[in-house]
């Protein structure tokens, strides 16, 4: 069996606890699932010296006060896919969570944990032996994308289904610090920088996520992109926010995942408002959109036909909001 | 430092003491012995590890087993057990859904789990909640009906036979439960990693991370002086050459001059765990002179190309990387073309792919006090195995024993010896303690030994009737870095296309070379799968070009029983015209084919396949296979038999046999197989042999102990022989209906009459094939076949290919449990179609595997696995043990190619290379908007 090294573990009460281990020591992680974490540790890509179990915090809620909705980062996959909050407010969110890997992860998974999920590459999440036989990667002990051919940047894959989502419907996320509580828009989360691509400062915690309840008449949808129907990471993801009044755009946001280490929000789309949303205008979107987006080599599926999705995606997707 | 935990398990709680590091499931495995829970892929890929926190399926392997403390914890062990099992296990064991029921326990616990929330789940619902749990042998079929089954509440049964027996019979013919299906469903059958010996060692392979380079030096002292190691290993202590085929000894358990691909083994450790021999492996030092790696298939016979191998296998100095050629005419080739009104030139490429079996390779040595080797060994070959071990060793095979636990998924990929059964038993011998070795899920794929890559050039020719003139097919094969099965596959790779299709002229040259990368070898349908795509897919094309119905094309050249192939096969029974008219029908092809809406199409395709390999692999004149019936006084009979169950059921099959030749009841009749101590020789499951030979070999020996029985009781009753019936449980006068006994009864009158009852059956090597060189390869005693019609859908946006269903007939001769059939059919299916769409085991140019693990390498879900619709033809084979042949892997064959020809049907293209990719499918769209023919 592929094994783990050494490490310690401790479940603290309270979030504040947790932080505050972490600056206990050199090298520790926060694990809620482990789904993703604990692979990575097998695969020898961290060494840690001490895990920060979340379990043990308070049980997670989800909650809607004042046109938003809060869900804390330990709530799981599977019980926001089937959350009623959840699907009567923001059910793309929902439907992103049902999609995420198989239905064992989703049972473990977090949100917190899905939004924080390590940038992966197919050159990265590899054994140590397989990476030290193909040379070591510049996200990990070494020095050169495999993906690019260059020392330049690391192009690891943002591969979070929420992410999308979430950034389209321009969620907050909190996060506990050493002093205290941080609000962030999501957007402004990410950087384009494979080998650390979240802005953040050192132990901070992601506890909550603040998901504004959409006007009315505003439509969503996630599309995701996979070999399977299930288990995979996303080989592309569409989030699409529209508001639709009598047919006509009253406003549009679209991001799109798992193309590079950043999500991408598409650009120039408020040119379509007051547009009725024909076939013409969608194809005219999905262009745009694909234009935007250069999907990295680090997944799967061949990058061409990835940027051929994206316009295929945005356009079943933006049909299906009529 | 280990800490105490409390875990409550299956509501009991355990203290258990372990590591913060471990995971649940290591705590479950080997610290609590709650094996039923397994491993397969190391990191969250398979879904074999689940168990139930708080009632919802959670992967034991990504669980920390601290994390769990105070959480309500259910296993396997929880759900019932042999005396009262759950709902769902009965379901599963009375659907047929248990194969080799390795990732059964886990399947089982997420249905307890849906089941719990939803009384009566529809077909996608339970699709849905086991689509985390890979199964390898079933297509899902049968599961989902389990599940519905469980579902109903009717999953209660008791006796072994579920249905009728076929018409003059009692058991044959009739479908019937699996003697260790409930074993299986209870995690209590153990699997070669679940054993755990006293004082066992665990030992751990150092793997070379170039595809080619010499060993310049190895420095195992260090490891060797890490506390907890007790011995070190390396390639020049074992230095005799082995292979499966005994011609061609190219591999040694460890190398010892060069290695030859990424993942080829160079030293080995055994230590007090495995956290102790993995920190050992990185202590040894190994210089390397790296060589350019062989990598490219097209470039592999270049002059000037390095040498994988430097030497034969007789020491002579190599010039090129060709492993084997062969080349064979038959018939007038050249005249066939001339008298063709059509002929087509096609070119098809088949990726590499692998079994995959959830399982991975396990082996276990340990030396008795009088230096006898005990090897468990996960194999599916223990006679080769136990030869092999004996041989590279040195020592008597009297002094070798073999066993094979319940073994988890094969599919050809445990059918030779590998480097951990010799690793195990030296370092046992060296540490004087027992040693495991259990591969990691990527080291199974650096194992490999799975589908041939080839590129094939072939030429179809044929008059405008659709009568066939000629067939040439011209093949290159990428072996990877040693032999493995490779002359076998050189050949099989021609001589296996000759039928149901017949032609009268035929040549062929097929060539293996060696590539620095894991060796190729058998997987299900060995050699003849990829040719059989050409070939299928090439008829099409062909029938496009005449302008006939590729049905029809099929019907028009097929073979019939009794005939010869082109190659000089005896081919005695063949049911293709009934298999082509099963699936024609069943499809609405005449109403269909041709006319459905653009983006969807059906496509057929046909094959046949070898009811065993009809020579074993090492010349020899004593019997393939063979069985020994021991019964006694207390009416219950054990067979002891050399077949490798590896979940196709084999220990069934030899008991429906023996139930039906002596009326013992199957609950009576024990199986005692593959121990080579204790069984006789049997060469493998392997060549789909099985319920040919050993059928035939049980069927001897179920005749011999009913004619003792018949005497005693004639003899008793006072009434000739003739006259004594048998049936299931007893035996009567056929002529006063009266008078009756039971089998127990009748056992005992035979035993006082005529001593110990034992009896023994075998099979003898029928002498078959072809008059020429090369002519007893693809040679079987008898062919199975088979025709599939594939339904797709194709997305021309997206260029998914997405198959709706498969209607899948084969011809296994006589079913003698169609249970069994149907699952053998239904896997096949799943395993052919996920070639097509899914799968490829391919590498970088420097020779590392692309993603040697079951994220990367994807197999199907229980979400995309098509609807498989299976249907028996019964040709009653003249030769076969009830008219029985093969069902396990001929199934396969045709799917690949009935895809690809519903393709072309559904948007007029030509899918030359596996898989059928979003990407490659999208191209060939393109390409053709453009008026070129490229896929």
């Amino acid at each position: 069996m592929l094994r783990m090294p050494e490490f310690s573990y401790v479940h603290p009460k309270t979030a504040q606890e947790a932080v505050d281990l972490m600056f206990s020591t050199e090298n520790a992680h926060y694990v809620a699932g482990g789904t993703d974490l604990l692979p990575n540790i097998k695969n020898g890509l961290h060494e840690p010296s001490l895990l920060i179990g979340l379990g043990g915090l308070p049980k997670p809620t989800v909650t809607l006060d004042g046109g938003v909705i809060s869900i804390d980062g330990g709530m799981k996959l599977s019980a926001l896919a089937s959350n009623s909050l959840v699907k009567a407010s923001a059910p793309s969110l929902a439907e992103a969570c049902s999609l995420i890997a198989g239905p064992q992860i989703r049972n473990m998974g977090t949100i917190a944990g899905n939004v924080m999920l390590d940038t992966r590459c197919i050159y990265f999440n590899q054994t140590e032996f397989w990476r030290e036989a193909l040379g070591f990667c510049l996200k990990k002990s070494g020095e050169w994308c495999h993906v690019i051919n260059s020392p330049k940047s690391c192009v690891a894959t943002q591969s979070s289904d929420t992410v999308p989502v979430l950034m389209a419907k321009n969620a907050s996320l909190v996060f506990l610090g050493r002093d205290g509580e941080r609000r962030m828009n999501i957007r402004d989360l990410f950087q384009f920088k494979g080998e650390d691509h979240l802005k953040l400062e050192k132990g901070e915690l992601l506890v909550r996520i603040e998901v504004p309840v959409s006007a009315e008449g505003t439509e969503s949808c996630y599309r995701k992109v996979r070999p399977r129907g299930s288990i995979d990471f996303p080989q592309l993801g569409v989030a699409i926010v529209a508001q639709i009044a009598e047919t006509k755009i009253e406003k549009l946001v679209i991001c799109v995942g798992a193309i590079s280490p950043t999500p991408k929000m598409i650009k120039g789309l408020d040119a379509f408002c007051g547009e009725t949303l024909s076939d013409e205008v969608i194809e005219k979107i999905a262009a745009i959109a694909k234009k935007q987006c250069r999907p990295q080599g680090a997944v799967a599926g061949g990058e061409k036909w990835r940027r051929e999705m994206v316009a295929v995606e945005v356009e079943v997707g933006l049909a299906g909001l009529r | 430092m280990k800490r105490l935990i409390n875990l409550d398990i299956n509501g009991e709680v355990r203290s258990v003491a372990m590591k913060d590091h471990h995971t649940l499931l290591e705590v479950l495995r080997y610290e609590l012995s709650l094996t039923g829970s397994k491993q397969g892929c190391d990191k969250g890929d398979c879904g074999a590890c689940t168990v139930l926190i708080d009632g919802d399926p959670i992967l034991a392997c990504c669980s920390l087993a601290a994390a769990n403390e105070g959480k309500k914890i259910e296993t396997i062990e929880g759900m019932g057990n042999a005396s009262g099992p759950s709902k769902v296990q009965r379901a599963f064991d009375v659907s047929g859904a248990l194969q080799c029921g390795f990732c059964q326990p886990g399947t089982i616990l997420s249905a307890e789990a849906l089941l719990r929330d939803n009384e009566s789940p529809s077909d996608s619902e339970i699709r849905e909640a086991l689509a985390g749990n890979l199964c390898r042998c079933t297509g899902y079929t049968k599961i989902i009906d389990a599940v519905k089954l469980a579902a109903s509440g009717m999953s209660q049964h008791s006796g072994m036979l579920l249905g009728k027996a076929a018409e003059g019979f009692d058991v044959i013919g009739a479908p019937a439960r699996k003697a260790d299906a409930i074993e299986k469903a209870t995690g209590e059958a153990l699997y070669t990693d679940d054993i755990v010996l006293p004082r066992m060692l665990h030992g751990k392979i150092l793997r070379s991370p170039h595809a080619h380079a010499n060993i310049v030096s190895i420095d195992t002292s260090k490891a060797l002086a890490l506390k907890g190691v007790h011995a070190v290993m390396i390639g020049e202590e074992l230095p005799k050459a082995y292979c499966v085929i005994p011609w061609t000894p190219d591999e040694t358990a460890l190398c010892t001059d060069k290695v030859r691909y990424i993942g080829d083994g160079v030293a080995a450790v055994a230590a007090v765990d495995e956290d102790t021999a993995n920190k050992a492996l990185k202590l040894i030092e190994v210089v390397y002179e790296v060589l350019e790696p062989v990598i490219e298939l097209d470039s592999a016979l270049d002059e000037g190309a390095p040498l994988v191998h430097n030497t034969d296998w007789k020491g002579r100095d190599r010039t090129s990387n060709l492993c084997k050629r062969v080349a064979l005419d038959f018939g007038d080739v050249d005249a066939g073309y001339e008298q063709a009104d059509a002929r087509v030139d096609v070119q098809y490429f088949f990726e590499g792919s692998t079994h995959a079996a959830i399982e991975p390779h396990c082996a276990i040595a340990k030396w008795s006090p009088d230096q006898r080797l005990t090897l468990w060994s996960a194999t599916q070959v223990p006679h080769y195995v136990h030869r092999a071990v004996a041989d590279v060793l040195g020592i008597p095979q009297g002094d070798v024993r073999v066993i094979q636990p319940t073994l988890g998924g094969a599919f050809g990929g445990k059918s030779e010896p590998f480097d951990l059964e010799f690793c195990a038993a030296i370092l046992s011998k060296k540490s004087g303690r027992p040693v495991k070795i259990l591969y990691t899920r990527e080291e199974v794929f650096y194992a490999h030994r799975g589908r041939h890559p080839m590129d094939m050039k072939m030429t179809l020719a044929a008059k405008s009737d659709g009568s066939l003139t000629a067939v040439e097919s011209n093949i290159m094969i990428d072996g990877g870095a040693y032999h493995s099965f490779g002359m076998i596959t050189a050949y099989y790779s021609g001589q296996l296309l000759t039928g149901p299709i017949d032609f009268p002229a035929y040549r062929f040259e097929s060539k293996r070379v060696y590539t620095n990368k894991p060796s190729c070898g058998p997987k299900r349908g060995h050699g003849s799968v990829q040719p059989r795509f050409a070939f299928e897919c090439g008829l099409d094309e062909l029938a496009e070009k005449i302008g006939i119905d590729p049905i029809e094309i099929r019907r028009k050249n097929a073979m019939k029983s009794g005939q010869r192939t082109v190659n000089d096969q005896l081919v005695p029974s063949t049911g293709i015209i009934e298999c082509l008219e099963s699936v024609e029908r069943q499809s609405d092809w005449k109403n269909r084919w041709g006319k459905m809406p653009h983006g969807k199409g059906l496509g057929v395709a046909c094959s046949m396949y070898i009811s065993g390999t009809a020579y074993p692999v090492y010349p020899n004149e004593m019997p393939q296979s063979a069985v020994i019936l021991r019964g006694d006084r207390s009416g219950r009979i054990t067979i002891f038999s050399g077949c490798s169950d590896i979940g196709q059921g084999s220990d069934g099959m030899l008991s429906a046999i023996i139930s039906e030749e002596t009326g013992v009841p199957l609950e009576s009749i024990t199986v005692v197989s593959s121990d080579t101590d204790l069984t006789p020789v049997d060469l493998g499951a392997y060549s789909s042999r099985i319920t040919y030979m050993a059928g035939i070999a049980a069927q001897e020996a179920g005749r011999r102990l009913r004619a003792r029985i018949v005497a005693a009781v004639a003899e008793a009753w006072e009434i000739p022989i003739e006259r004594v019936g048998v049936t299931q449980g007893m035996v009567f006068d056929i002529q006063d209906g009266s008078k009756t006994a039971t089998s127990q009864e009748a056992m005992q009158l035979a035993e006082a009459k005529s001593g110990t009852l034992g009896e023994t059956g075998q099979y003898w090597t029928r002498k078959v094939g072809g008059k020429y060189r090369g002519g007893t390869i693809g040679a079987s005693p008898a062919y199975s076949t088979t025709a599939h019609v594939a339904q797709v859908d194709v997305n021309p946006r997206t260029g998914v290919v997405k198959v709706e269903k498969v209607w899948a007939a084969h011809d296994c001769g006589r079913a003698i449990n169609p249970i069994m059939v149907e699952g053998q059919i239904e896997g096949s299916v799943y395993m052919g179609w996920a070639e097509a769409i899914l799968e490829e085991h391919t590498f970088h140019s420097s020779g590392l595997h692309k993603g040697p693990s079951l994220l990367d390498y994807r197999l199907p879900t229980s979400v995309e696995t098509p609807e498989i619709i299976a249907s028996i033809i019964e040709t009653i084979d003249p030769g076969g043990p009830y008219g029985a042949k093969e069902a396990g892997e001929g199934p396969l064959h045709p799917i690949i190619p009935a895809i690809a020809n519903a393709v072309f049907d559904a948007v007029g293209i030509r899918l030359r290379r596996t898989p059928f990719s979003p990407d490659r499918v999208l191209s060939a769209l393109a390409a053709k908007l453009e008026g070129s023919d490229n896929a």
